[in-house]
């Protein structure tokens, strides 16, 4: 089913839908981190366990959703692959920003005092995805000619997406110098202790739900601002 | 050369916002010779570029078919057989004439034998400067290298955008001449041009674009006057509609 | 296949009488050999035996990101690199010829750069010739890939001075990280083996291949 083919209606609800489970589950989650015990060793600092991690969400999918677009559009030319391909970069530029602010004190929480970076896997690997997503948005903004920019964009998408599983491998395989040694790992999400299961959890859906609502806000709010697609009265829409 | 009909359908050329083509239905067949004619912006060089596999259109549809039947081509098929003269002359400055030659037969999957590359530049007048770097050419030459660079892989159709701007009256003379004569061997050949004296001399139809659309279509052999004078007036003609229509529609 | 051979051809040839490139690299990635030697005073000869590896593979990328700049600089002028897009079949051919001239290139002045920082940095970088060799040479197919089609993007942008730099280094990362490492134990006098030019063999195959195939897109007008 392609998105022209869905009455507007049915689009209006779904959102409307997400929008308030949105707006529902955020005060909760809210009040399940602030309620959740505090650590002994770290403070409050350690809340971040259920900030930073679920961020991931929305900066990975981000791209996965830019790339798929962008194939699309290469393929078949719709203005719409394209309109969901500068979602996914947008939002997923904004999830991706907010975990490598939140990694800092990540970092400092699990791996102790005076390490407020460290490479680890995840960390250096969010930083690298950082600067794909800067490069693609200014691959977009500094070329000229829309229909250019948009197939540009789709290939360097199709490039990015394989550099994730690329950077990891490597990391993985040579970046062993790159650990830090003499620390203690602290705090895992794997290791949940009492009570930090259901605030976890909390994070975990209620910034997916975040991530896919603005995806698919920004989503139709480009394909009604760039005219990409009309309304016609009788509610169905379809590309123009 | 295969024989090729190009057909286009509703055809529209978006860039962002700007719709350069706006709904253009043509057929050219094997053989024609037709002049792209319009004021700047009029959506001529957009055009060019579907026609010769260069872009791929926004809307509509656009073929290439083989006239002996067959399936339609497709673009790389198509490029294939196209003879393409730009704005610029596509030379390189640092190979000589005979190498530039040689490099765009290469680029068509030929190896021109070194008779062959000097009939060309002899039928181009380039002869003499045949070993000297394109960069030191002078307009004239330059002009002419990149028109036998376009002829070299010996191409069905010939594409020309606006090859007579900036040439002095002999040489314009003198392409026109070549033309003819490319012509003659049995090429199609689309140009556009911005002066109706040169689409008057080669062409036997002519198309007359105005923001984007197809105003016009004018033959010579169906008795309405294809002289250089008609046709401009004409064309002022199409241009002052299309005016009076985006006025009152605004 | 004789379309890729021909862009070869054109470029090397293009090249040799002109030079810019090769020369352009070359003092460029010099003039970064000699920043090293000022930005490092108090070294300890050890020291540079362990980070030789890096340096060289830093300066080596930078002076590629220059080099690529320049790939589609001959079709710049008088907008031949329309000519390109209009040469029928696959365009995957003409990224290869491109790509390969490039790699011949890069490859030229790594050699010329190695050698002058063994003589300034007195550095013996005839341990594990053969492996430092082939580990440069198998980077290269990936730098020369994914720098042949980043310039392509970028050369049709006003801003493609900035714009190529911003692309490319994120994509040379793992390239850096695998090269280092294969050079550090080639230079250490181990054998490389398999597994150390795995990475890098698979790096120049993804990027080879997807780059073969995306260029087509990056072609039209």
């Amino acid at each position: 089913m392609t998105p022209s083919n869905i009455p507007q209606n049915r689009i209006d609800q779904v959102m409307r839908l997400l929008g308030w489970l949105v707006v529902a589950l955020l005060p909760v989650y809210g009040w399940a981190v602030a309620q959740a015990p505090t650590d002994s060793v770290q403070g409050v600092m350690q809340k971040i366990l259920y900030v930073h991690p679920p961020l991931a969400y929305g900066a990975y999918l981000g791209f996965v959703a830019t790339a798929i677009a962008g194939i699309l559009f290469l393929w078949r030319g719709h203005e719409l692959h394209d309109q969901l391909a500068i979602a996914g970069a947008e939002v997923g530029t904004l999830f991706c920003t907010l975990m490598l602010i939140t990694g800092p004190i990540w970092a400092r929480g699990a791996w102790g005092p005076g390490n407020w970076w460290v490479w680890d896997a995840r960390l250096t690997l969010t930083l690298l995805l950082w600067f794909v997503y800067v490069a693609y948005l200014l691959l977009r903004s500094f070329t000229e000619g829309d229909e250019r920019a948009a197939r540009f964009a789709s290939v360097y998408g199709v490039l990015g997406i394989a550099l994730i599983p690329l950077n990891y491998w490597i990391i993985d395989l040579v970046g062993g110098a790159m650990h830090p040694d003499n620390l203690e790992f602290e705090q895992e999400g794997s290791s949940l202790g009492e009570g930090m299961g259901m605030p976890f959890l909390l994070g975990n859906l209620t910034l997916f739900l975040v991530f896919v609502y603005l995806l698919m806000l920004r989503w139709r709010v480009g394909m009604l601002r760039d005219g990409a697609v009309e309304e016609p009265p009788d509610g169905t829409l379809t590309p123009s | 050369m295969s024989a090729v009909q190009l057909r286009g359908e509703a055809l529209q050329k978006r860039y962002g916002r700007v719709a350069a083509l706006r709904g253009v239905d043509f057929l050219i067949s094997s053989g024609e010779a037709i002049a792209i004619l319009g004021a700047n912006g009029a959506g001529k060089s957009s055009l060019l570029k579907i026609l010769a596999g260069l872009s791929r259109p926004s809307g509509g549809h656009f073929e290439a078919l083989p006239e002996t039947g067959g399936a339609a081509l497709p673009r790389e098929r198509l490029r294939g057989l196209v003879g393409y003269v730009g704005h610029a002359t596509l030379v390189y400055g640092e190979l000589s004439a005979r190498e530039n030659l040689l490099f765009a037969a290469r680029l068509y999957g030929q190896r021109p034998s070194r008779e062959r590359l000097d009939q060309v530049l002899a039928d181009f007048a380039l002869l003499d400067v045949a070993d000297r770097r394109a960069g030191t050419f002078s307009r004239g030459l330059a002009q002419r290298l990149s028109i036998a660079r376009a002829v070299v892989h010996e191409p069905s159709l010939l594409l020309l955008d606006e090859p007579f701007t900036g040439l002095d009256e002999l040489s314009a003379t003198r392409l026109s001449e070549q033309l003819a004569a490319q012509r003659s061997s049995g090429r199609t050949l689309v140009v556009v041009t911005h002066d109706p004296r040169r689409a008057s001399e080669l062409a036997d139809r002519a198309l007359l674009l105005h923001r984007g659309r197809l105003c016009a279509s004018l033959a010579r052999d169906t008795g309405s006057d294809f002289a250089a004078d008609a046709l401009r007036a004409r064309l002022a003609e199409v241009a002052r509609e299309g005016e009076d229509a985006g006025a009152s529609s605004a | 296949m004789n379309v890729a051979l021909a862009l070869l051809w054109k470029d090397l040839v293009t090249e040799w009488r002109s030079r810019d490139r090769v020369v352009a690299m070359t003092v460029f990635a010099l003039l970064i050999v000699v920043v090293f030697q000022f930005a490092w005073p108090n070294r300890e000869p050890d020291e540079v035996a362990r980070l030789a590896p890096g340096i060289l593979w830093v300066t080596y990328v930078f002076a590629a990101v220059i080099g690529l700049g320049r790939t589609f600089a001959t079709e710049l002028e008088n907008e031949a690199i329309t000519a390109l897009a209009l040469a029928p079949g696959t365009r995957g051919w003409i990224f290869l010829g491109k790509a390969g001239a490039t790699w011949v290139l890069i490859t030229l002045v790594q050699a010329m750069t190695a050698f002058v920082f063994a003589l300034f940095f007195k550095v013996d970088l005839t341990i594990g010739l053969v492996g430092t060799s082939a580990v440069a040479a198998l980077a290269n197919v990936a730098i020369a890939s994914i720098g042949t089609l980043l310039s392509a993007m970028s050369v049709r942008s006003r801003f493609r001075e900035v714009l190529l730099p911003v692309l490319l280094l994120p994509t040379l990362i793992p390239v850096l990280a695998a090269a280092t490492a294969a050079t550090a134990t080639s230079l250490a006098g181990e054998s490389l083996g398999l597994a150390g030019i795995q990475p890098l063999i698979v790096i120049g195959g993804i990027y080879g291949i997807l780059c073969f195939l995306l260029f087509d897109f990056v072609l039209d007008e």
